[in-house]
């Protein structure tokens, strides 16, 4: 088979994975050195495709061929979809080709289940051992890791990768056991905990060798079973304290050929995985926990985003005077981000935050406008009640009749 | 001003010309800052200067500003030096100005637009006057400083991310790689740097409408203007990007609006993938989002892959019954479930809470810091941590989120009395003369009760059962107990009780003496 079609089958059997970062490496560089490759630290998006998602890295398969017969995924073995396999050498080169041309920051290798865990694991850690230690290529590499395979073989795929990641795919034990029959959330845990332990010693052993300076993320589909958002969320919040993990990422289930009973055969809920990036962005970064954001059980909120579903629920906080309340509080205000959070701390040990500053600093007025108090300014007190800002405040309906036809259907 | 004046003989010049009415002419940064710093030492107001500068073009004429942009950094750095070693004259003060400030002049300084020079004199002036707000975004002039240094940072990302390089020939001879790009602003030095450090000992040319950078594998070479646009430049290589960016795109998740937020259209028509973009859109219109498949696999005819359920299964140890209990709800937050550890025969069974962090990810109990302590108290009670049983009360981690740590949280009684099911078992198999409950949930478990308290039982072995029952504190305990001495007073508890156990087990050990005769 042709290079190109073989690249057209293992892309697309691969798009189906969220991760794309390439953010996280130690800064690199080739000036003046055999081989190639930099890394930033921050990652960089080459392009988007008209789905909007950036390509950062070669996001590639390196087989189709797949043992197992996970139900949500195109490549289950009872799948009718045409199979191909790269030769380590052929993705080898295409990723320093691509990089020569900066299509990419550099390559994220998964791999459908071949004979067995162990056998499949080795093909990609062979893949990233020719790349670093014979091209000497000193891009970005994200290995996906096999859970059942050897810890020996994820530790050498730690040497030469910058980032690892386990799927976790589904949010319950269930959920994996019914969908993914071949998979265990118990080994996945296991998996996980062992690249933490691997980063814990090499976090106090700086001199020990290199493991997945990135760290480690994982996925959960989103959509493809019956688990509400709080499962989910919470389902996040144990593996980001467990395991320490980077980044969760939330892939909305796509409906796939010759789909299976199943599986729904839905459009995908992107404005549902869009509020989980949301809620997910309020766990790592603002403080938030998982109770305060869900703290009964179903979904978030379509109509309003997380943070402002939870200050119209939270009322008694606010309003908060943005010259007095603790420097913490203040980026749980709907409308100020973590930046303007921040410009706002260091702009009151100058002078009184006034109204103005907030529009020059391009807050969301809107939403801000019943919960904070400047130096000039002061909401009615209690005079809107939660519903009614609701109301007002909630984005327009877009998403939903995105796709009328399959919503139909 | 004569043309090609250093920047020291520019400042010199700078406060006599303005004087005279004449307009100041600075090319780059480096200039600036020069004529600025004499400016405010003179205290020269803004209003009284004309700034010009010679064609707002960087490069014409300025050969080194490529070099010292790429010679260890940026041009700040060797400014900075400069501002140490040169006093400007013994009168005026120097102005001091922060590096972060600093840094956001330099980096404004690269937007294209015909005042900067003068702004950038105003927003200086303002800080040394003592307005200091101008660097906040809050502030008028900080708010435009700011969206400059915005637009400039995401120009120079922008071509880190958009440039698009074409092979040459090899015959062809160096460059290697050819690339075309229309910046927006004078960031051509800043992302030569870039690509240096990313393309290693290739050569290769970044052409744009003012400037080229040529970097022949080992320096770096600034020129004018050498091409108008890369179209006629063919690279067989980039038919498998096309192919790539055809199938990595979804169907089923169209959504163009963030696509086109992300990559403004001026960008496009010199991207390759550019061309593609309508028909993927459109095919996606016509059905295709039912599936995230992309046409051109679906239209291969596919395979099954014959195998049996039974045999994809991977090879996995059983996972043993403590591994799949379910009596109450912590297993599911925790990694697995640990079981006790030590030898068939021992005659001391230690019971500890629950197992941590650390524990829970090695599956072995007593391996973090709790552990490492009770190690000590092994140690300094002369007691072999080998020829002991450990365990815990309850075989799963309870914890509690903070931040991205587990915080432990103490287990409920009903997850006691749940847990107890294993603890039970492990007594009736191993009989252990003497158990070390070692805090509060450990006696509670092993005693069965709820109600006993640490204090009563602390140095007061109880018999239970067929074995005695020594209390002692959980090490976790004394790595809390914030004051030293009573941290020393709890460690030495634990001791004593230990070596008690170890007495306790001696007593019964010895033989019954024999009767005299
Ligand atoms: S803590 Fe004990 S009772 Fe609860 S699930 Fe784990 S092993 Fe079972």
């Amino acid at each position: 088979m042709e290079l190109n079609d073989k690249l057209e089958i293992l892309a697309d059997a691969a798009k189906y994975d969220a991760s794309c970062a390439s953010s996280g490496a130690p800064k690199r560089g080739s000036e003046g050195k055999d081989g190639l490759g930099a890394t930033t630290g921050m990652g960089i998006c080459h392009s988007y495709t008209p789905d909007g998602r950036c390509v950062s890295l070669l996001k590639i398969l390196l087989t189709n061929f797949c043992i197992y017969d996970c139900q949500y995924c195109i490549n289950r073995r009872t799948s009718n979809v045409p199979r191909a396999r790269f030769a380590v050498d052929e993705v080898v080169k295409l990723t320093q080709d691509f990089y020569l041309r900066n299509y990419i920051d550099g390559l994220f290798l998964s791999s459908g289940i071949i004979q067995s865990a162990d056998y499949t694991m080795e093909q990609l850690v062979a893949v990233a051992r020719q790349l670093r230690e014979v091209h000497q290529f000193r891009g970005y590499i994200h290995l996906k890791t096999i859970p059942d395979a050897d810890p020996l073989l994820i530790q050498e795929a730690g040497r030469w990768a910058d980032r690892l990641s386990v799927n976790i795919e589904l949010p319950t034990h269930d959920s994996v056991t019914r969908l993914a029959p071949e998979k265990s959330v118990h080994t996945i845990k296991l998996a996980m905990g062992s690249i933490r332990r691997k980063l814990d010693e090499k976090a106090e052993e700086p001199k020990a060798p290199n493991f997945a300076p990135a760290g480690q993320s994982t996925q959960m589909i989103v959509g493809a079973d019956a688990s509400d958002d709080h499962t989910i969320l919470n389902t996040a919040e144990t593996l980001y304290g467990s395991y320490k993990l980077k980044r969760v990422y939330y892939s909305a289930f796509s409906p796939i050929p010759q789909s299976p009973g199943s599986v729904p055969l839905a459009p995908p809920p992107l404005l549902r995985e869009h509020r989980l990036y949301q809620a997910d962005f309020l766990l790592r970064g603002y403080g938030f926990t998982a109770g305060e954001l869900m703290p009964q059980t179903g979904n978030l909120a379509l109509d309003v985003d997380p943070k402002l579903a939870w200050a119209l629920a939270n009322r008694e906080h606010f309003p908060m005077d943005l010259n007095r309340v603790d420097a913490s509080l203040i980026p749980r205000i709907p409308g100020i981000g973590l930046r303007n959070a921040k410009r706002l701390v260091e702009l009151r040990r100058l002078r009184r935050i006034r109204w103005e500053d907030l529009s020059r600093l391009r807050c969301s007025l809107k939403k801000l406008a019943p919960f904070v108090v400047t130096a000039d300014y002061k909401p009615a007190q209690g005079a809107t009640s939660s519903d009614l800002l609701r109301k007002h405040m909630a984005d327009a309906p877009q998403q939903m009749n995105l796709w009328p036809e399959l919503q139909a259907a | 001003m004569k043309p090609g004046a250093s920047p020291a003989e520019l400042a010199a010049g700078a406060v006599a010309a303005v004087r005279a009415g004449r307009p100041l002419l600075v090319r780059d940064f480096t200039e600036w800052r020069a004529v600025a710093r004499e400016l405010l030492g003179a205290r020269v107001a803004p209003a009284s200067v004309t700034w010009g500068a010679p064609g707002e073009d960087l490069f014409s004429g300025a050969p080194a500003s490529i070099a010292a942009a790429h010679n260890g950094g940026d041009l700040l750095s060797a400014a900075t030096q400069a501002d140490e070693q040169e006093p400007i004259n013994g009168t005026t003060p120097r102005p001091h100005i922060p590096r972060s400030l600093m840094e956001m002049l330099q980096t404004a300084a690269c937007y294209r637009d015909h005042d900067r020079w003068a702004f950038l004199y105003r927003v200086i002036w303002r800080w040394q006057q003592g307005e200091h707000d101008v660097q906040s975004p809050a502030d008028a002039d900080g708010q435009r400083l700011n969206s400059m240094v915005k637009a400039v940072r995401r120009e120079v990302h922008d071509m880190h991310a958009y440039i698009r390089f074409r092979e040459r020939p090899i015959e062809a001879g160096a460059p290697h790689f050819v690339a075309w790009f229309e910046p927006a602003h004078d960031v051509l030095p800043q992302v030569a740097e870039h690509f240096v450090a990313r393309m290693g000992k290739v050569s290769w040319m970044i052409a744009t409408p003012d400037a080229s950078v040529l970097w022949d594998g080992a320096t770096l070479h600034q020129t004018g203007p050498l091409m108008s646009s890369a179209a006629d430049l063919i690279d067989a290589g980039e038919a498998l990007w096309l192919t790539y960016y055809r199938s990595i795109f979804n169907p089923a998740r169209l959504n163009t609006q963030v696509m086109n937020s992300h990559i403004p259209s001026r960008f496009w028509k010199n991207l390759p993938e550019g061309a593609l973009v309508p028909s993927l859109v459109s095919q996606a219109g016509l059905g295709a989002r039912r599936i995230g498949q992309v046409e051109a696999v679906g239209r291969r005819s596919g395979r099954t892959i014959p195998i049996e359920a039974e045999q994809a299964q991977p090879e996995r140890q059983q996972p043993s019954k403590l591994d799949e209990c379910r009596r109450c709800d912590l297993w599911e937050h925790a990694t697995q479930a640990v079981g006790g550890e030590g030898p068939k025969s021992a005659k001391i069974m230690i019971v500890g809470e629950q197992p941590g962090d650390q524990e829970d990810l090695a599956g072995q109990p007593f391996v973090g810091p709790a552990g490492k302590l009770l190690d000590r108290v092994f140690e300094q009670a002369g007691v072999d941590r080998k020829g002991v049983y450990i365990t815990n009360a309850v075989k799963h981690f309870k914890w509690e989120p903070r931040g991205k740590r587990r915080l432990h949280k103490t287990p409920a009684q009903k997850e006691i009395e749940a847990c107890h099911y294993w603890l039970e078992k492990e007594i009736a198999t191993r009989k252990p003369k003497v158990i070390v409950a070692m805090g509060a949930t450990a006696l509670k478990s092993v005693l069965q009760t709820g109600s006993v308290t640490l204090k009563d039982k602390l140095g007061h072995p109880v018999r239970h059962g067929d074995s005695w029952v020594v209390t002692i504190y959980h090490p976790s305990y004394v790595l809390r107990v914030p004051d030293e001495s009573a941290k020393h007073e709890a460690f030495s508890v634990m001791v004593k009780g230990l070596k008690l156990a170890q007495e306790l087990l001696d007593r019964l050990d010895v033989p019954e003496p024999p009767s005299a005769s």
